[in-house]
């Protein structure tokens, strides 16, 4: 597939959303919504709540198509970062809730629900799926990146979670993204 | 800034990690039109984009119908709001005059609400994002409350220690929901350097609980996020440590309380 051909292709989609053709919106859903609802579903494991979101990013995609810039990135790059702001929003109310709820309860009950209310998002390893380009990475790189892009943590809260320096979580989390970029070979987009 | 720190703040940036600080400035730098950030933001997020595509799943067909529904029942402003063309009447009378009369107001009107409408749509959009950082705010309110909330919850006293003694701080602590410090008459910290505060238990390594800055006035405070492995904490101190924070401590200790 080319590259440039995919890309014009769904910018061309994103120009038709913004003039507001249903049709072009429901060929973009066909063609981007498994990506944006797999990522979606690595950080949220509830499927009800998956799906809200993922209805609230192309909804977003309908309202917002007249304020995509392409000299910003492409379309899926687009898309996909919604997808990820929106989960991750979506996993940290879940978590609030959870705490507010679970940390008044009695000791022993928040110990029996503890595995649950103290991580509503999921590793991927947890789910069984084939390895990919993320898993193959150094351990403390993927625990890096996993845990900014899956769960939500700013780097100060992934330092403190790993006892890590600040500054050893950023190097991490940029040697890794950056060998990511060299393994699927993303030049000057 | 060195390349690698560029890249560090993009890369932080495209997974939405970056501290608050940080993220200001790498949302200067794009501000600024810089176009290394840029590229490598780009980068970044092209990259994701392909971490993403190595596991698309197919949504439940449920999403699609009810997004329909819901575009249907929407019309987007701006959309369709076409003004219709006039054909010219062949024959003039008052009521040609008048009806092109009524036209025309008609037409200025739609103009109008036409321009009413987008100017509302950018107030509109202005208010939601203020709604968005309410709402942020609103939420870290709400996990400081039902850390206050929890009987669990202890509260830690810190008194200033030699560098500092007018310096005064208070430890929430919650071992599941984690804790807040707040502290005051601290004098700010030097250029590279910032308070790191640190839980102690027994006569184990001090386990660093994240780093933060006083304002100008002395004050400042940290939401510690739950320690794993740490399940009883003796001692909460503040120690001044480089700014990115250590993982034992090396400076002047500022503070220092026992709990309960």
């Amino acid at each position: 597939m080319h590259e440039g051909h995919r890309v014009s292709a769904a910018a061309d989609l994103i120009a038709g959303i913004a003039r507001g053709d249903r049709g072009d919106f429901e060929r973009f859903y066909d063609a981007y919504a498994a990506l944006a609802f797999g990522l979606i579903r690595r950080i949220l494991r509830d499927p009800e709540a998956a799906k809200e979101v993922l209805q609230e990013v192309f909804w977003q995609i309908w309202r917002d198509a007249p304020s995509y810039d392409p000299s910003r990135g492409s379309p899926e790059a687009w898309l996909v970062m919604r997808a990820k702001t929106r989960a991750i929003d979506k996993l940290r109310s879940i978590r609030r809730r959870e705490q507010t709820f679970v940390a008044p309860v009695d000791e022993r009950v928040a110990a029996a629900v503890g595995t649950r209310a103290d991580d509503p998002g999921l590793a991927a390893e947890d789910r069984g799926l084939a390895q990919g380009a993320l898993e193959q990475l150094p351990g403390p790189q993927r625990r890096a990146i996993e845990l900014a892009f899956l769960e939500g943590l700013t780097q100060s809260e992934i330092a403190a979670k790993l006892g890590e320096p600040l500054g050893t979580v950023k190097t991490r989390i940029r040697l890794g993204l950056e060998r990511l970029r060299a393994v699927f070979k993303v030049d000057d987009a | 800034m060195s390349r690698d720190e560029l890249q560090e703040l993009a890369a932080g940036y495209a997974l939405g990690s970056l501290d608050a600080e940080d993220r200001g400035r790498f949302e200067a730098l794009l501000r600024g039109g810089d176009e290394a950030a840029r590229r490598a933001l780009r980068q970044y997020e092209e990259t994701l984009v392909r971490v993403a595509a190595e596991r698309p799943e197919s949504p439940p067909p449920d999403v699609k119908a009810a997004l329909l529904a819901r575009i249907s029942a929407t019309p987007r402003a701006g959309n369709g709001a076409r003004v219709m063309p006039l054909t010219p009447r062949p024959r003039r009378s008052v009521w040609t005059v008048v009806l092109a009369g009524a036209m025309a107001a008609g037409i200025a009107a739609i103009a109008v609400g036409l321009a009413v409408s987008s100017r509302y749509e950018r107030r509109l959009e202005a208010l939601g994002q203020e709604a968005q950082t309410l709402k942020a705010e609103l939420e870290r309110q709400a996990s400081v409350l039902a850390i206050l909330r929890d009987p669990a919850t202890q509260m830690v006293a810190l008194s200033g220690l030699a560098p500092s003694p007018g310096a005064r701080a208070r430890m929430l602590w919650h071992e599941k929901a984690g804790g807040i410090l707040v502290a005051a008459g601290l004098p700010p910290a030097p250029p590279g350097k910032a308070y790191q505060l640190w839980a102690i238990a027994g006569q184990a390594a001090p386990v660093p609980a994240g780093v933060f800055s006083v304002d100008a006035g002395g004050t400042g405070s940290l939401r510690v996020q739950p320690l794993p492995g740490v399940t009883r904490v003796d001692v909460f101190a503040v120690t001044l440590e480089p700014e990115r924070g250590v993982p034992a401590p090396t400076g002047a200790m500022y503070l220092a309380g026992k709990s309960a």
